[in-house]
């Protein structure tokens, strides 16, 4: 009995019971038996204890370095140190929908276990969709794709994994990334569920909003650690490629961010559900058809490690996928009536609206350059490139503007905003703007491109920096100190300040790419030893190279010493390692050392014995802040997403009869302005902040707009000055 | 008067910052090094010996010598256009980075563009639709018939709102609010 015996047999009891759940959840709804409801949750946790079980039989197989395991044999050897031994569990095909297959389980009873917090009508059908899932990956687990073949003759050793993955960017990239585009099932989940059950109430919005939010903020880190990755590794002095695979992990990412946004609208307005819908399942579709596009082999890029027909069953699961919603979709249809009531263009949903439009039509531009290759392959026969340039001139455009919006959006109120409000809101921002665009050309940056986009990013930094001050002050006019005053925003109000870190992450990982796209400095040089190169204010001098030799790998590094403003700052040695096995694939030790914010970045291109280097030598500034902006992001995902306390309702019995002062302070003439002229100055500045969380005060009189306190809480920024018109 | 004052400050930034962008473009286009110049051309022709990797960033010796020939041909008079076009009738469209503006690959430029059009055309179209929908609903009568309400019971809503936002934050606590 070996390791992989338990795993084969472990799989095919998850998977027996993946679609015992399917059955059992599907009976318990329609039935109306809540013991089959409950069994299917047990069984939901049984899956995840037997695919735990295989995972944990795949790793131990690895560590005990079982070489009859086929996979095992081809994805390490002897020599690789454990964690890299215990990490190629998912360097493989078969072994990363393991993965897959796991962490979906590993979600779903999660989700079992808070299911108290979904709604009850909804959890079978969330259940009996997510093991549909997993009834897939384990069909194909089972069948074509199995870690678990034994060969019929042990190897002595492995072959070993890829020298690109033994990189500790290999230990955590790849598994966010695929843990990234499994978590798109639970948030699809929801979606079929409610379809099919008709019920897409804010309960079930809410539900869905946290999952989604969970998921993006794990395919925010994933795309962040995957560019991460690819810049201390490939060697080409960047971070992202516009390559198949990193656009593929991008689309879902796209619509995701497009719906969290496009969700607050049907949230606050009620209107867009059929629209959210879709955004909820195109964003499991192109998560699908990632894995595909990877797996398959069908576009050639640098990422993928592993081909195989697998492609076929993820294309097949993909149209099984769409038809199945669109089914759903239109036997929904005629339910889903929207509660369509729009004011104006210039309001909170107008920019929601336009960011969608931005968010799709960057996901559409990216999706076709991707497909285009194949349709010119298909039509013309003839073999095309899609590159950087391509995405840089469609895609870049359509960023810059998204980030204008992102600065001008969240200054608007919900329903309308007066020209005059939006003037006075924007005057910081714009001012913010114009030095921008002023001081930019005195350092001596003329790039037209470079100015527009530095000053649209300072504007949306500005804008989101006021909007925050704005909050501050008034809490500190209460009495606040102000950095506990910022504090209270975070916490109380935490959709609205999270969404804020977030775009303000953005904007930094906007500057950083800005920056190192229009003013990377690149220089190459052969050197000997003695000799030096100058590069945008850095000098290095070579002095030879070391080799070093171990029993599986040979390190060649360079010697270098790096000055700047006449100072010696330090010695790098950028290198290479020649994995015995992998000879002919030298992966390379990049040098970055980062001073300030610009990196200074030494590849090693090419040697010569011990005293010739070719150096290739990239000066990348602003680099340091997309590695920022991304965990700035990250952790406003994490803030939106945190879970706030259930707030206390507190039921107010007034008799009618009373009459108290504080209704005097009010003014009752101001009920004719409509938007927040009910309560008094001080209340209403601080609702202009508060919005996002606060919808959740009175969730009974949602949508109920001609009821007074609901025109309270849809307050605006700027309505203690709207009061009169 | 505030007002007017932030309209002009508003008009003036928006001034400052139209004239800096067609000085920075008009007036004094940017004088490129002949290295810049290089790795500009290099950068849209793709390394055909290694897998997505551009000439500009490839170390590849193909890719050094094709540099070579780039910075000769520039340094001849040749324009950038001109260069690139050097390699496309060498080698074909596959050592473009980015498709051509001709033929069936123009296809690649022009459907993201028309779907953006599309997508603001619809936009335009549903938003329309949803004025009008919204212009003849009833709700909005209502809306302003409920100026006429029972004084009594505004200010037993002020009330509820304002205890439900002193439960939710201690900063909208007031005294005379509390209910009893």
């Amino acid at each position: 009995m070996y390791f992989s015996d338990i795993g084969i047999i472990s799989l095919i009891l998850a998977l027996g019971f993946a679609v015992f759940t399917m059955v059992v959840a599907t009976l318990g709804a329609t039935r109306e038996l809540p013991q089959l409801v409950a069994s299917a949750k047990r069984s939901v946790l049984t899956v995840a204890f037997f695919l735990i079980l295989a995972s944990a039989a795949l790793i131990a197989s690895f560590l005990t370095h079982d070489f009859g395991v086929s996979y095992v044999a081809q994805h390490s050897n002897l020599a690789m140190p454990w964690y890299y031994t215990a990490s190629a569990f998912y360097g493989g095909q078969e072994g990363s929908l393991l993965y897959w297959a796991l962490m979906l389980s590993i979600f779903s009873a999660i989700f079992v276990f808070t299911a108290k917090r979904a709604p009850t009508v909804l959890v079978p059908y969330v259940m009996a969709t997510l093991m549909g899932i997993e009834t897939f990956l384990l069909i194909v687990l089972t069948t074509v794709s199995n870690p678990f073949v034994r060969l019929p003759v042990p190897l002595a050793d492995g072959v070993g994994l890829n020298p690109l993955l033994m990189d500790p960017g290999m230990l955590i990239h790849p598994p966010m990334l695929l843990m990234g585009y499994m978590s798109f099932s639970v948030p699809f989940a929801f979606a079929v569920a409610a379809m099919i059950t008709g019920k897409l109430d804010s309960e079930w919005l809410r539900s869905i909003r946290g999952w989604m939010l969970a998921a993006w903020s794990i395919q925010t880190l994933g795309l962040v650690l995957g560019a991460w990755w690819a810049y201390h590794v490939l060697g080409w002095g960047g971070y992202w490629g516009w390559d198949p695979v990193e656009n593929a992990a991008l689309l879902p990412w796209l619509t995701a961010t497009a719906f969290l946004h496009s969700s607050m609208v049907q949230e606050r307005r009620g209107m867009l559900k059929v629209w959210n819908l879709s955004l909820v399942i195109a964003s499991f579709a192109l998560s699908i058809f990632g894995t595909f596009e990877v797996r398959s082999g069908i576009i050639n890029s640098v990422h993928s490690f592993a081909y195989s027909a697998i492609g076929a069953y993820f294309l097949a699961f993909l149209v099984i996928v769409i038809v199945f919603s669109i089914g759903l979709f239109i036997f929904r249809l005629p339910k889903l009536q929207p509660e369509q009531e729009f004011d104006s263009v210039i309001s909170r949903e107008g920019s929601f609206l336009l960011n969608n439009l931005l968010l799709v039509g960057a996901m559409f531009a990216t999706l076709w350059g991707t497909l285009f290759p194949l349709i010119s392959n298909a039509v013309r026969h003839e073999t095309l490139t899609v590159g950087p340039p391509f995405y840089n001139q469609v895609d870049g455009p359509i960023f810059i503007v998204l980030i204008l919006a992102m600065g001008i959006g969240p200054l608007l109120a919900w329903r309308h905003t007066s020209t005059r409000a939006l003037r006075r809101n924007l005057g910081i921002p714009a001012l913010a703007a114009a030095i921008c665009a002023a001081v930019l050309p005195l350092l001596g940056i003329r790039d037209i491109w470079a100015n527009i986009a530095f000053a649209v990013c300072s504007f949306s930094a500005g804008a989101i920096l006021y909007e925050m001050w704005r909050g501050v002050r008034v809490r500190h006019r209460h009495g606040e100190p102000y950095l506990f005053a910022l504090y209270m925003l975070f916490e109380r109000y935490r959709q609205r300040y999270g969404g804020y870190l977030v775009h303000l992450g953005l904007v930094m990982l906007a500057v950083g790419i800005i920056g190192s796209h229009f003013f990377q400095v690149q220089q190459d040089a052969v050197l000997k030893p003695g000799q030096k190169m100058d590069v945008a204010g850095y000098k290095l001098v070579y002095f030879g190279n070391i080799d070093r030799t171990y029993p599986d790998v040979e390190i060649l590094t360079a010697q270098l010493q790096v000055w700047h403003d006449g100072q010696l700052q330090q010695y790098i040695y950028p290198g290479r390692q020649l994995y015995a096995r992998f000879a002919n694939q030298p992966t390379s030790l990049i040098s970055i050392t980062t001073y300030g914010l610009t990196d200074l970045y030494v590849f090693l291109a090419n040697w010569n014995g011990l005293s010739e280097a070719t150096i290739r030598v990239f000066v990348n500034p602003l680099v340091p802040l997309v590695w920022l902006g991304g965990i700035v992001m990250l952790l406003g995902g994490i803030i939106c997403w945190w879970p706030q306390r259930r707030k206390r309702l507190v039921s107010v019995i007034v008799p009618h009869t009373e009459k108290e002062p504080a209704s005097e302070r009010v003014g009752a003439g101001a009920v004719s302005g409509g938007e927040g002229a009910l309560a008094p100055p001080s209340v209403e500045s601080i609702i202009g902040h508060s919005d996002g969380s606060k919808a959740e005060v009175a969730p009974g009189r949602e949508g109920t707009l001609a009821s007074p306190p609901v025109g309270v809480l849809s307050g605006v920024p700027e309505n203690d000055e709207e009061a009169t018109t | 008067m505030r007002n007017r004052h932030s309209l002009l400050i508003f008009l003036a930034v928006a001034a400052i910052i139209s004239s800096i962008w067609f000085y920075t473009f008009l007036i004094s286009p940017p004088k490129q090094t002949l290295d810049q110049r290089v790795h500009d051309v290099a950068s849209q022709l793709k390394c055909l010996v290694c897998q997505g990797e551009s000439v500009a960033d490839s170390p590849a010796t193909l890719s050094q010598q094709m540099r070579g020939v780039i910075r000769q041909q520039l340094q001849s008079g040749k324009s950038e256009q001109e260069v690139i076009q050097y390699f496309v009738s060498r080698y074909g469209d596959r050592i473009l980075l980015s498709p051509p503006w001709q033929g069936l690959t123009l296809l690649a430029w022009l459907v993201p563009i028309a779907l953006m059009l599309g997508g603001v055309l619809l936009l335009f179209l549903v938003l329309r639709s949803w004025q009008s929908q919204s212009d003849k609903s009833p709700l909005d009568a209502d809306r302003t018939e409920s100026v006429d309400i029972d004084q009594n019971e505004l200010a037993y809503y002020q009330k509820q709102v304002a205890q439900e936002l002193a439960a939710e934050d201690s900063i909208f606590s007031r005294p005379g609010s509390e209910v009893d």
